[in-house]
């Protein structure tokens, strides 16, 4: 369930944005990845922030976090535990040593020959390259058209955009920089 | 004062139907015909209503109210940017075409914003075209009351007022409907079917405002009846698109070149008179078409007089 977080001047604009982004995460499929969200919107300024907090802890993971690997004769057997990085994984082995060195046996199945275990227990997955443009994507859907002066700032878990319609003054950038720190604070909590 | 009503029923004698509104002096403005079912828009003399409803009991049809049969609207957003899509100016038209009326959605250039939105005079114009015009204007209150009002200011064509919060009242509009913002998905929920039937319903008190002030000063002829004229010429029957003659209020619009029918549309001829004499002919802004605005009675005789 995503947790919201409302901050304006207007209770219909936030309650019916609030619900808008609701149905462009399920449209989307996305809303898993979601933990929260926080919405400043102040119509009277032209000021609009949005904040997105996504659910996985960020950084690269290592494969042994989510899957089980066993040294066999001639490769390593690689059992996948969280079946959302599958498709990550094999498409990372694929590039590092080749289609026809990797097999995928089953669906969570993996053989990689040749390879030994403490090599691939070194390997990292790159998080969500795709989870952030999705994100981006359902962030771009919901944001009011004519705010076209846009600010972002992002780092591994949280991502912010501030949106107004002449000019970006310091404090809606402040502003923004304030609720982005504090979402990324809400994490350590 | 004639009546617009839709028949809807199967083909089996269906002609005793159209030999008797022809009788009655009425018309059948579109029909419609799948496999052995067919509807009829039909305008016929209020007056010979009970004779119509009796042959249609008879031919085991019904008729249907369509209140907005006649009319043209014009559904306005300030803008048709893809990410807003599905827009609910698109089910406000759809649902309006359900009361008869032939709807279309406009989004302007450069509507989006709130001290950036504009309207063109080219924009107005167009608009004005229109029997009436729906205005949809989003979901911040400060937006619509300060900014997004001027966009309908000086449209001439009564205008509803569709937005997102609740709104006591709102200036240079005839009705208000509060309640239906942005959306991501088709209105189908009880409650937003309510709120289209609400727009529905403010459309028609603004469109029965304008019938009556029109019955005041009468046209000189019914639209439909320069239809009736309209559709036994060459270049409305081969025109291909859809309703190629569009009823409105107070004239018609017809789908053909102004500047290539003109002449021949000055000389048709409604009632041994000529359409340029009883009628203001005009170009339209849209797509090669024209627009007829038929005249008062009180003006085309006064001219003979004069």
């Amino acid at each position: 369930m995503v947790e919201f977080e409302l901050e304006g001047t207007e209770q219909y604009a936030l309650e019916s944005y609030q619900w808008l982004l609701e149905r462009i995460l399920i449209d989307m499929g996305i809303t898993n990845m979601i933990e929260r969200v926080k919405f400043v919107i102040r119509p009277d300024q032209t000021l609009f922030i949005i904040s997105l907090k996504v659910k996985q802890a960020g950084g690269k993971r290592p494969v042994h976090d989510i899957a089980e690997m066993e040294q066999q004769e001639g490769g390593t057997f690689i059992t996948i535990k969280d079946e959302s990085y599958a498709p990550r994984l094999l498409a990372s082995l694929w590039r590092l040593y080749g289609r026809e060195r990797v097999q995928q046996l089953t669906r969570l199945e993996i053989f990689v020959e040749g390879v030994p275990v403490r090599e691939l227990e070194d390997l990292k997955l790159d998080p969500e390259e795709g989870v952030r443009s999705q994100l981006l994507d359902a962030m771009w859907r919901l944001l009011p058209e004519g705010l076209k002066i846009r600010n972002e700032y992002f780092n591994d878990n949280v991502m912010t955009i501030v949106a107004t319609e002449h000019g970006m003054t310091v404090d809606f950038i402040a502003e923004a920089q304030k609720v982005h720190t504090s979402m990324i604070k809400g994490e350590e909590d | 004062m004639y009546e617009v009503l839709m028949f809807d029923g199967g083909v089996h004698k269906v002609d005793e139907l159209l030999d008797l509104i022809e009788d009655v002096g009425g018309f059948v403005l579109q029909r419609t015909q799948v496999q052995v079912m067919i509807t009829l828009t039909i305008a016929i003399p209020a007056e010979d209503r009970p004779l119509i409803e009796k042959k249609t009991a008879e031919l085991g049809g019904k008729i249907v109210e369509v209140p907005l049969a006649g009319t043209e609207i014009a559904v306005i957003g300030p803008t048709l940017g893809r990410h807003h899509m599905p827009h609910p100016i698109c089910d406000i038209a759809e649902h309006l075409r359900r009361y008869g009326a032939i709807t279309i959605v406009m989004g302007l250039a450069r509507g989006r914003g709130r001290k950036t939105c504009q309207i063109s005079a080219a924009e107005k114009a167009i608009i004005e075209e229109y029997d009436a015009a729906i205005f949809m204007l989003g979901n911040f209150k400060e937006c619509v009351t300060h900014e997004k009002i001027d966009l309908y200011k000086d449209i001439q064509i009564p205008v509803v007022t569709v937005v997102g919060p609740e709104l006591e009242s709102l200036p240079h509009c005839e009705a208000l409907v509060c309640g239906v913002g942005r959306k991501v998905e088709r209105m189908r929920r009880s409650e937003e079917i309510a709120k289209l039937e609400e727009i529905a319903d403010r459309v028609k008190e603004v469109i029965d405002k304008r019938r009556q002030e029109i019955e005041e000063d009468p046209l000189f002829v019914h639209p439909s009846e320069v239809k009736d004229a309209l559709d036994d010429m060459e270049a409305v029957q081969v025109c291909l698109r859809p309703a190629p003659v569009v009823l409105h209020v107070d004239g018609l619009r017809v789908k053909i070149p102004y500047k290539k029918h003109l002449h021949e549309l000055e000389e048709l001829e409604v009632y041994g008179r000529k359409l340029k004499d009883i009628a203001v002919i005009s170009d339209c802004r849209l797509g090669d078409s024209t627009i007829i605005k038929i005249k008062t009675k009180a003006e085309v005789e006064g001219k003979v007089r004069g």
